[in-house]
């Protein structure tokens, strides 16, 4: 009847509590999360028990606020508490800060793994001590370091109190080179046991030098993830060359991801596409240094080089690469030329390595369509492949090597690719459109010759011998299998140019784009149909010194409204230069430009936006001016904004207009961030009133 | 009440020195605008920095409207923040605005100023029959209709639109700065400025005054350099810095400390 009916029908609450426990862990989404321990106190329970991540938010100074409920908190992000990048996060807190930490501790017992925001050392001696078995720390200081002679000062705390510590993330820490090979030598013993060390920040001027990789090295013997920002231009002392090379590996044998990335690489900017692509000078690594290099790292899965000066017919090292590295999965390689010969259908060099799944080639000046083709052929299994700055490569080759990729390719960027603009990177990827899900392109809208007849090279000609052979029998079967021949890929598209199938599973977009250049023309560049397009990435870069004015009135951003579940966006125009107060007579100041670049946000439904104000270089000033303020203020359906740069009372104070707002922050997270609020037009009790305002509203959900 | 106006315009007091010196920033900029001047002072005096009261800085709460129809009001509060910080005597660099709020400070109370030191100072924006202030009616008209234009947008619920690009370019540096606040406290705020006239005061200023220029300022025509020599009360010297623009304090820091550090010397 009735009631068995009733009974028969099984719920997700009749589930087992460890099954339902095992299932939660595995979500990841923290609103998802949030609405499961809604559903009733079992859920509540088993939801608090498996999340294991948490970032703070709110007051530092309101710390009987703190959450107790999430016990099971084993990774804890405290670097983005309120006022964000405050001068000492205790002792701002109230007025005793051991109460504060010790709070913590209660709150998150089981922390092993921690982010904070470390202005000094004085925060790290009072917070570290409360969780002994601290393995995973992440620094973050985007203020200056303090110029104090003693060198690693500000890393002490961290060696002192955490006698379990095996990873240790300072990329985003500002510090110097020079501290870092004193403190690991003070404490022997945690050093020895040091796994991972990530010191690619970008705040350092130069970079380690060949002594300080060395000794670095040599005090972490067990490091298996090494991430180094060095200098490889040999004009400098201490530019890394063989030695180093061989010393890195004589002393960490175990090594499994390696970094090492010239200082001048870490910047932001494009290069220039008309560059031939060779430096000046070469860098000083021989072939040999690399192979015997190669040979001491036989644990290595990812591998980025990214040296910055030439280094010259590499193939043969690649080589070397293939067979000393068989587990390597991840390469990126920076400046390296000759990497593939491409002599008739034999695979050399880096085609060579055909257990890859990630191959990044920044600047190889000699890289040609024959040798995409190759490597095409050779990396079968590549799944992500970034092309940057190879002047010689066009849209045949890349469209050919999608083809031959078809079965694995998903995400592809290509940029600073002379010919190469918009239109011929999305024709290149025309074969494969339905599959890629990540993508990034320069918009150059110049247009090049359009090569009328022929999309991409025949591969069915004697071109290949062995292409042949080991496709041949493939071809003829493909009449019957399901698996295409890849040649048949590459020759499909419309006469007229349009693209036929859409973007299907493009969920993030990356964009490039020239200061005063139009965005309009994205969707019919190609892009046209994004049905799944969620997340996209704008960085707009140039001086807008030279006077001229933009010449329309608005940049172009309601174009994406034509990808209808965009909600989250990056733009960044941190890289557009030009005056804040003080322009010149006749010129242009930034008010103008952010007017431009934000017209028409408020007709995408974004729900959750970063913007970076474009910056006065002169004075170190990156700030919001009244129209960005007016227009971010429009965006109705934003919840989480964030601005990377600084903005007054006034303004900040448009946003409260924005319904269901509910996280701003104001991060000056570039270096150097301003030392105080006296330096900038935000006032910390700029930041208190506008919190309270935003938390004092009623959201719905 | 005291402690309440030092919290409210962000008072801060830095540096170490017997002598007291005071930062006043001009209409559309706030504190930081000195940021980099500071450091050629504060190993020697005590500097008073503060925001005014319609500086973008500060609550705009704060902002009264039917108080601060003129330039007394910012006169009461920075006569209330010296008051309060017990200051009997101070040096006074005054930028644009602030420098008319100084000189109108030294008449009121001419004990508490040993000097003043003008950055593009003018006792008069519009000009008149004989007077060149820089300014003519129709470019102020211009000016205030694209503030109008923004208050209105601003009150709908519209983004602001208008930017300083929009004016002229022989108003374009001063507006510039102006429109750096709520549209509300900008229109308010450009209005009480452009109304200002000093002239007929300016004799009753006994304290001596440094009037510092740029070679080129749009927005202040050199002519009236002269004339506030020639009317301030009384000892009076002009100095110019071979740099262009309004704000020199950010276009030209280095350039500007030196002759501030001269003009407090002597």
């Amino acid at each position: 009847m009735a009631s068995s009916s009733m009974d028969m029908a099984a719920t997700m609450n009749d589930l087992p509590d460890v099954i339902l426990s095992i299932i939660f862990s595995s979500v990841s989404d923290t609103r998802a999360r949030n609405s499961l321990s809604l559903v009733n106190r079992k859920f509540l329970a088993l939801e608090r028990s498996t999340r294991t991540s948490l970032a703070l938010r709110g007051k530092a100074r309101d710390i009987y606020m703190i959450p107790t409920c999430f016990r099971s908190v084993t990774h804890l992000d405290l670097s983005l508490l309120s006022p964000w990048g405050c001068s000492d996060l205790l002792s701002s807190a109230s007025s005793d800060p051991f109460l504060l930490a010790h709070r913590l501790r209660l709150a998150f017992p089981l922390v092993t793994s921690l982010t904070v925001y470390a202005r000094s050392p004085s925060t790290l001696h009072i917070l570290l001590p409360q969780w002994p078995n601290l393995s995973h720390v992440k620094l973050i200081r985007w203020h200056q370091r303090s110029s104090s002679p003693h060198l690693g000062n500000d890393l002490v705390p961290l060696f002192e109190h955490c006698q379990a510590l095996s990873s240790i993330d300072l990329s985003s820490f500002y510090h110097w080179t020079e501290d870092i090979p004193p403190v690991l030598h003070a404490y022997p013993s945690v050093s020895k046991a040091l796994k991972y060390l990530d010191l690619l920040t970008a705040s350092l001027t130069d970079g380690f030098k060949s002594e300080e990789i060395q000794a670095i090295t040599a005090a972490c013997p067990s490091l298996t993830k090494l991430l180094l920002v060095c200098i490889f231009d040999p004009s400098y002392f201490g530019c890394v060359g063989d030695e180093t090379l061989l010393a890195i590996v004589a002393n960490c044998p175990k090594l499994r991801v390696l970094h090492l990335v010239d200082r001048a690489s870490l910047g932001s900017t494009r290069g220039e596409p008309d560059d031939d692509g060779y430096t000046r000078e070469d860098a000083k690594i021989s072939k040999v240094g690399l192979v015997d290099f190669f040979t001491g790292l036989p644990l290595l899965q990812e591998l980025v080089l990214d040296v910055y000066q030439n280094v010259r017919d590499s193939a043969l090292s690649l080589e070397a690469l293939h067979s000393k590295c068989p587990e390597l999965k991840l390469l990126k390689l920076g400046q390296f030329h000759g990497i593939c010969m491409a002599i008739e259908s034999q695979l050399d060099g880096v085609a060579l390595c055909s257990g890859l799944v990630s191959l990044t080639i920044k600047n190889s000046a000699d890289l040609t369509d024959m040798g995409l083709i190759e490597i095409g052929r050779g990396c079968c299994k590549l799944a992500k492949f970034e092309v940057e700055g190879c002047k010689k490569i066009t849209m045949k080759g890349m469209r050919t090597m999608a083809s031959l990729l078809h079965k694995t390719l998903i995400e592809v960027k290509i940029s600073c690719c002379k010919n190469l603009n918009a239109v011929a990177s999305l024709r290149s990827l025309e074969p494969i459109q339905g599959q890629i899900e990540r993508l990034h392109l320069d918009c150059v809208w110049e247009g090049l010759e359009e090569d009328g007849g022929i999309l991409c090279f025949d591969l069915n000609e004697g071109l290949c011998q062995s292409f042949e052979h080991e496709y041949g029998s493939k071809r003829k079967k493909s009449r019957y299998s399901s698996d295409p021949d890849p040649s048949s890929f590459c020759m499909q598209s419309n006469g007229n140019g349009m693209f036929s199938k859409s973007w299907d599973r493009l969920r993030y977009l990356s964009l490039w784009i020239g200061a005063g250049v139009l965005l309009t023309p994205l969707p019919t560049a190609g892009l046209y149909d994004c049905p799944n397009l969620e997340e996209i990435r704008i960085k707009v870069e140039g001086d807008c010194r030279t006077g001229h004015k933009p010449s329309q009135r608005e940049f172009g951003l309601s174009c994406l409204a034509y990808y209808p579940r965009l909600s989250k966006m990056q733009l960044d125009c941190s890289d557009t230069i030009g005056f804040a107060l003080t322009a010149p007579s006749g010129q242009m100041d930034l008010t103008l430009w952010e007017r431009f670049f934000l017209n028409g946000i408020g007709n995408l439904s974004l729900y959750e936006l970063d913007y970076w104000p474009p910056q006065d270089r002169d004075v170190n000033q990156r700030s919001l001016a009244l129209p960005g303020a007016g227009l971010l203020a429009e965006c109705l359906t934003l919840r989480k904004l964030f601005i990377h740069g600084t903005a007054h009372e006034h303004f900040i104070t448009f946003f409260l207009r924005i319904p269901n707002l509910r996280d701003v922050q104001l991060r000056e997270d570039y270096y150097p961030a301003p030392e105080n609020d006296t330096c900038t037009e935000m006032r910390v009790g700029s930041c208190w009133r506008f919190e309270d305002a935003l938390n004092g509203r009623q959201i719905p959900d | 009440m005291g402690s309440l106006i030092l919290d409210a315009l962000n008072v801060r007091v830095q540096g170490q020195g017997e002598k007291v010196l005071v930062f006043a920033h001009g209409v559309g900029t706030d504190q930081s605008a000195w940021q980099r001047i500071l450091p050629f002072f504060t190993p020697y005096y005590r500097v008073v920095l503060f925001d005014l009261v319609c500086a973008g800085s500060v609550n705009p709460d704060y902002f009264n409207f039917r108080r601060c129809t003129n330039l007394e009001a910012y006169v009461d509060d920075l006569l209330n923040i010296l008051d309060t910080l017990g200051v009997d005597r101070c040096f006074y660099v005054g930028h644009s605005v602030s420098a008319m709020i100084g000189i109108l400070a030294s008449i009121r109370r001419p004990e508490l100023f040993s000097k003043l030191i003008l950055i593009g100072a003018s006792p008069r924006f519009l000009n008149d029959e004989d007077y060149h202030g820089g300014f003519e009616q129709e470019e102020i008209e211009s000016v205030f209709q694209a503030m109008e234009a923004n208050y209105e947008a601003w009150v709908n619920g519209f983004a602001p639109l208008a930017v300083g690009a929009d004016v002229p370019d022989a108003v374009r540096e001063f507006t510039r700065t102006l429109f750096n606040m709520r549209p509300d406290i900008t229109l308010f705020v450009s209005r009480t400025v452009f109304n200002s006239d000093l002239r007929g005061i300016l004799g009753l200023v006994k304290v001596p005054c440094c009037i510092i220029q740029t070679s080129k300022d749009v927005s202040v025509p050199a002519s009236v350099a002269e004339y506030l020599k020639n009317h301030l009360g009384g000892e009076n010297t002009v100095e110019t810095l071979r740099t262009e623009g309004h704000l020199p304090h950010l276009s030209a820091p280095a350039m500007l400390a030196p002759v501030i550090k001269r003009a407090l010397s002597r």
